[in-house]
């Protein structure tokens, strides 16, 4: 049986054999959106300090993305992901470097440790054959989720990036080791390919250096310095290392304002899982805590 | 069900299987040859070779006379061999039951395949491109019995498809040789007046076999499309095999690679119709003048990529050369099911398994054993223990987590070996102290704060105890170390803290 109505209810009307049978109804049509003012509430939906910077449509859209959570894997190291915006970027490179301070490595493990926590694959490519495992694991790393290579020199260190990247990886970590490195600088050009292989496949990359080595093809560079060890102990009694505070300086980055300061007080896990009294002991040389110190300085803030 | 057989048939298999192996011969006038020097003859030619008077039959005298130009290959057993075993796994991508009936013929039960295809005719055609993926280009023909399908598919208009309970009309008016080419009782037969199928068909059973006896019998069976067996299914093969006789001897790596390469591809492809990947090749080559050389390469996770296999095996044979020219080679992969992962839509995104295989293979082929994996914890007390496992992450949670929040550790470098440094202590309040220690780049300088000794000892039960005692120092310069004094007394840094 078929009708023919001009309107959609009167069809039911007619077909109704039925009476008191509610008639079917049609989900409403949404109401207009003026593009005026879906901009604005995507712009309300920024932090105030960075909506009052955007200027174009192609800017709001990566910005708002980048609000996102997915679109960030964070180092979980309050001070380091202050100073990246949130943490490392899917799809860019951060390059982590530091020669003479300690805490690089430290940064490294904490940052595959938040990956491997979120259920994310890394992969460390640890040119200097320096993981330990046993370490890696007090940290907090999900061993079955890490591939861990050792190439022998800079050259094999980047080919196996790439290949581990295009494979899907989410975290790609590359420490080069310790000055000086292993084998040849690679050149420029193999960082910026590197660069956008993590781009083009939306994989989060640090590189963690001695020094600068990936030139244009970083998003961000991070460079550690003074690093100051924190012993437990004064006077004539024994000494115990309990960690080192180093500088976190925003180098480089392409959207966000360089020069910003942090400071991150790393410890041994012996001084973690001593009592408070112990850490209470420290002679504290810098005014942080012993704790992760989460205090950030913008370079205007500095005296 | 009434049965239904189709039989793959590879016309001039000799010829086919080598031009598989060699497809740049297709378009040239080749001719396969039998037998040695004088008793050489020709069994199969290519078109070209044909259009010029090659015939199967004659010698390889004759044939060169008639062609100068004439490109002649021996019979290869290797050849045919792995020819046969694609055309079987071709034919085993439409039926599980399959019969292996030898020299390019195969015969496969497909009944109730109607669900699958709209006619037989479409199912043959299927089957002959199937055939064609792995390089041999074979007729089909379909019946209710072993017989009638090969008939059939021996026709030179293929496929042919004979509708069930029609056997003995198709092949009444076809010729006794047709029935079996090396027929004996053809000449009996021929003296009877009997020159068809279908008139031997119409004799009595009982008077065929009193004459002719148990052959007479089979004879008048097969006239009337009857099997005399059933079809007899072959089990899976534990593996897959690749291999060629080579015309002249090869003596370096890379035309051997050339060749090998072609013959990975093939075994690639015949895996990838059962879903199977390797996960151990296995390489014989030949040698000359006598002898062999064997090696085996256990693949870090079962994968079907061919790079990723020659590069293996390339490295494989720069390592040990097998010494003397090659001859010939069978390359054995063996089979394992390929991983398999259940991808999730709103956790993270999961490796695709395949992938992560081949990635792993490139790896390791890149930078060697040992250097690829999952680190593992090891229980004990010396700092620099770990192994290393295969990778196989666990699939990702369905749900994105929250990262956990980091607990702020200072981590370690550990020196893969320790490195040997010469430390001077000082004495002070009746205690020691590390004043200072000496060694390579960075590692030397005074010490401005040193702290220890801790002692670890460890496998004191064993033949070979550790005894040491640890300390940490920094240096003036900065870096905080971790070094330790062995049982001989020597000093050595195995950490920097970082």
């Amino acid at each position: 049986m078929s009708v023919a109505a001009p309107d959609l209810d009167w069809q039911f009307q007619l077909l109704d054999l039925h009476p008191g049978r509610p008639t079917p109804t049609l989900v409403p049509p949404p109401p207009p959106v003026e593009p005026g003012s879906a901009l604005d509430q995507l712009r309300a939906a920024l932090d105030p300090g960075v909506a009052g910077k955007v200027r174009s449509g192609a800017e709001l859209l990566r910005r708002t993305q980048n609000t996102q959570p997915t679109a960030i894997i964070p180092t979980t190291l309050a001070p380091l992901d202050a100073l990246l915006g949130g943490g490392l970027q899917r799809g860019k490179l951060v390059e982590l470097v530091s020669r003479r301070a300690a805490g690089r490595f430290s940064i490294v493990l904490s940052a595959l440790a938040a990956a491997t926590s979120m259920g994310e694959t890394a992969a460390l490519i640890d040119l200097g054959d320096h993981f330990d495992p046993q370490l890696g694991e007090a940290n907090g790393i999900d061993l079955r989720r890490l591939l861990w290579v050792r190439p022998r020199n800079v050259k094999e260190a980047v080919m196996s990036a790439e290949m581990i990247t295009t494979t899907g990886f989410q975290l790609v970590v590359v420490d080069v080791g310790l000055h000086p490195l292993r084998g040849r600088r690679a050149p420029d050009a193999a960082w910026v390919r590197l660069a956008r292989t993590a781009e083009s496949v939306g994989a989060a990359m640090l590189v963690s250096s001695p020094y600068p080595l990936t030139g244009t093809a970083s998003e961000a560079v991070v460079k550690g310095s003074v690093a100051r060890a924190q012993w437990i102990g004064r006077g004539r009694s024994p000494r115990l290392l309990a960690g080192i505070e180093m500088t976190l300086t925003l180098e480089k980055h392409r959207h966000i304002k360089a020069g910003g300061r942090s400071a991150v007080t790393l410890l041994v896990p012996e001084a973690v899982e001593s009592s408070s009294r112990r850490v209470a002991e420290v002679p504290v040389r810098t005014g942080a805590t012993l704790l992760v110190d989460s205090k950030t300085r913008r370079p205007e803030d500095s005296p | 069900m009434t049965a239904r057989i189709a039989c793959f048939y590879v016309p001039m298999f000799p010829l086919a299987a080598r031009l598989r192996s060699e497809p740049e011969l297709l378009h040239e006038a080749v001719a396969i040859v039998e037998g040695n020097g004088n008793s050489a003859h020709v069994v199969a030619a290519t078109r070209r070779a044909r259009t010029k008077g090659i015939r199967p039959g004659l010698s390889l005298a004759q044939a060169r006379s008639l062609l100068p130009k004439l490109i002649a290959r021996g019979r290869d057993a290797e050849c045919e061999r792995t020819a046969q075993e694609a055309l079987f796994e071709a034919a085993e991508t439409f039926s599980p039951r399959v019969e292996d009936a030898g020299e390019g013929v195969v015969y496969v039960d497909i009944a109730g395949m109607n669900r699958h295809y709209d006619n037989e005719l479409d199912l043959a055609r299927s089957a002959m491109r199937a055939a064609d993926g792995v390089g041999l280009p074979a007729r089909v023909g379909i019946a209710a019995s072993k017989l009638a399908a090969r008939v059939a598919a021996e026709l030179p208009k293929s496929p042919t498809v004979v509708d069930p309970g029609k056997e003995s009309e198709f092949l009444a008016p076809l010729p006794l040789a047709r029935l079996t080419p090396q027929l004996d009782a053809a000449s009996t037969l021929r003296r009877w007046g009997i020159g068809s199928i279908g008139e031997l068909a119409s004799l009595p059973e009982s008077e065929v076999a009193s004459r002719l006896g148990e052959l007479g019998r089979e004879l008048h069976y097969a006239a009337r499309g009857i099997d005399p067996r059933p079809l007899i299914p072959r089990p899976l093969p534990p593996d897959f095999r690749e291999g060629m006789d080579l015309e002249w001897p090869l003596v370096a790596l890379e035309p051997f690679l050339f060749i090998a390469n072609a013959a990975l591809d093939r075994l690639s492809k015949r895996m990838e119709l059962q879903g199977f990947a390797c996960k151990r090749l296995e390489l014989t080559m030949t040698l000359e003048p006598d002898g062999f050389a064997a090696r085996a390469i256990d693949l870090p996770a079962p994968t079907r990529d061919v790079k990723t296999m020659l590069t293996l095996l390339r490295l494989d044979l720069e390592k040990a050369p097998p010494g003397a020219p090659v001859v010939g080679f069978t390359l054995v992969a063996h089979p394992d099911r390929p991983r398999r992962a259940q991808l999730t839509l709103f956790g993270p995104a999961a490796l695709s398994p395949e992938k992560l295989a081949t990635t792993i293979a490139r790896l390791v082929s890149l930078l060697g054993d040992g250097r690829v994996g999952m680190a593992m914890a090891v229980d004990g007390h010396l700092p620099e223990r770990y192994t290393l496992g295969d990778y196989a992450p666990p699939p990702p949670p369905t749900t994105r987590p929250s990262p956990e929040k980091s607990r702020g550790l200072l981590a370690v470098r550990v020196f893969r070996p320790p490195i040997p440094v010469e430390v001077h202590t000082r004495e002070a309040d009746g205690e020691t102290h590390i004043a200072a220690i000496q060694g390579e780049g960075d590692l030397s300088g005074s010490v401005r704060t040193s702290s220890g000794p801790w002692r670890v000892e460890s496998s004191w039960w064993t033949d070979a105890p550790a005894a040491r005692e640890y300390w940490d120092v920094e240096l003036e310069g900065g870096g905080v170390y971790r070094v330790y004094q062995g049982a001989s007394t020597e000093w050595f840094v195995d950490a920097r803290y970082d």
